[in-house]
C-alpha cells in the first residue's frame, strides 16, 4: 500500500535511516540527502540556519508525496527536513522513496525536489564562519 | 478589515518581526486586497512583496480567495529549502 510521510523536524537529521521502505515489495530504494556545504554564495559558513512554516510545509510536503506516488507509480516517500541550526556537513534534508524499480523512484525524487524548492516554506539563513582574526582573538 | 499576517525568512528579518497588522478598505478583503494593503504600508518592503504568494489556513490562496476573519494569514517570499 502506498505511503506518504513528511516531517519537519529539530536539527541536523539521522542520514542512514531507510529500513522501514524495505518490505519486500520494493526493488529499489533511493535517498537523496541534502547536506549543507561549507560555502554559501562564494563565503565560507559555519551552519545554516533552517525557519520553517512548520504547519504548511508538513502539509506541502505530504502532498508532494502523495502527487509523486500517483505520478510515478512509486510505493512510498519519506520527506524529512530540519529546522534550526545544521551544521557544515550536516545533513538537513532526507528524502526516501521505494519503488518495484529504479527508474520510477529515481524520477519521483527528481521531481519532488524541484517541487520542494519552488513551493515549501522553508528558509535557510547562513551562520558564517568565524574570520581568522577572530578564532586567534587578535587581529592579523 | 485587520488582517494579521506572518512573515517569514528574509521578510521577517526586514520587517524585524514575525508579523504585521494590515487594514483593508473592503470588509471582505480578497488575497490581493491584502498584499496590496501590506505592500502600501511597508514600502520598503514593496519590491521583496513583488515576488511574494499569500497562504491562507497553510494553503497557497490565488488573488481573488476572500479573507475571513479567524483566517490564518501568512507571506510567502522565495523560499530556499532543501
Amino acid at each position: 500500500m502506498a505511503c506518504a510521510v513528511a516531517h519537519i523536524m529539530d536539527g541536523p537529521l539521522n542520514p542512514s535511516v531507510t529500513h522501514g521502505h524495505m518490505d519486500g515489495g520494493a526493488g529499489a530504494v533511493v535517498t537523496f540527502l541534502g547536506v549543507v556545504r561549507s560555502e554559501e554564495h562564494g563565503a565560507r559558513i559555519d551552519a545554516l540556519e533552517y525557519t520553517t512554516y512548520d504547519p504548511m510545509a508538513e502539509r506541502i510536503l505530504r502532498a508532494l508525496a502523495a502527487d509523486a506516488i500517483e505520478r510515478f507509480s512509486v510505493r512510498s516517500i519519506a520527506a524529512e527536513h530540519s529546522r534550526g541550526r545544521v551544521a557544515v556537513g550536516e545533513c538537513s534534508f532526507r528524502l526516501t522513496i521505494a519503488s518495484v524499480h529504479r527508474r520510477e523512484a529515481l524520477d519521483a525524487a527528481d521531481w519532488f525536489i524541484e517541487r520542494m524548492k519552488r513551493d515549501a516554506p522553508i528558509w535557510k539563513r547562513p551562520i558564517p564562519a568565524p574570520s581568522p582574526a577572530v578564532i586567534d582573538g587578535a587581529a592579523i | 478589515m485587520r488582517v494579521e499576517v506572518l512573515l517569514f525568512g528574509p521578510l521577517a528579518d526586514a520587517a524585524g518581526r514575525d508579523s504585521l497588522s494590515v487594514n483593508t478598505d473592503a470588509t471582505q478583503p480578497t488575497a490581493r486586497d491584502v498584499l496590496d494593503a501590506l505592500t502600501q504600508a511597508q514600502p520598503a518592503m514593496r519590491s521583496m512583496l513583488t515576488a511574494c504568494r499569500l497562504a491562507v489556513n497553510h494553503a497557497f490562496a490565488d488573488d481573488a480567495t476572500l479573507i475571513r476573519a479567524g483566517d490564518e494569514v501568512a507571506v510567502i517570499g522565495l523560499v530556499s529549502g532543501g
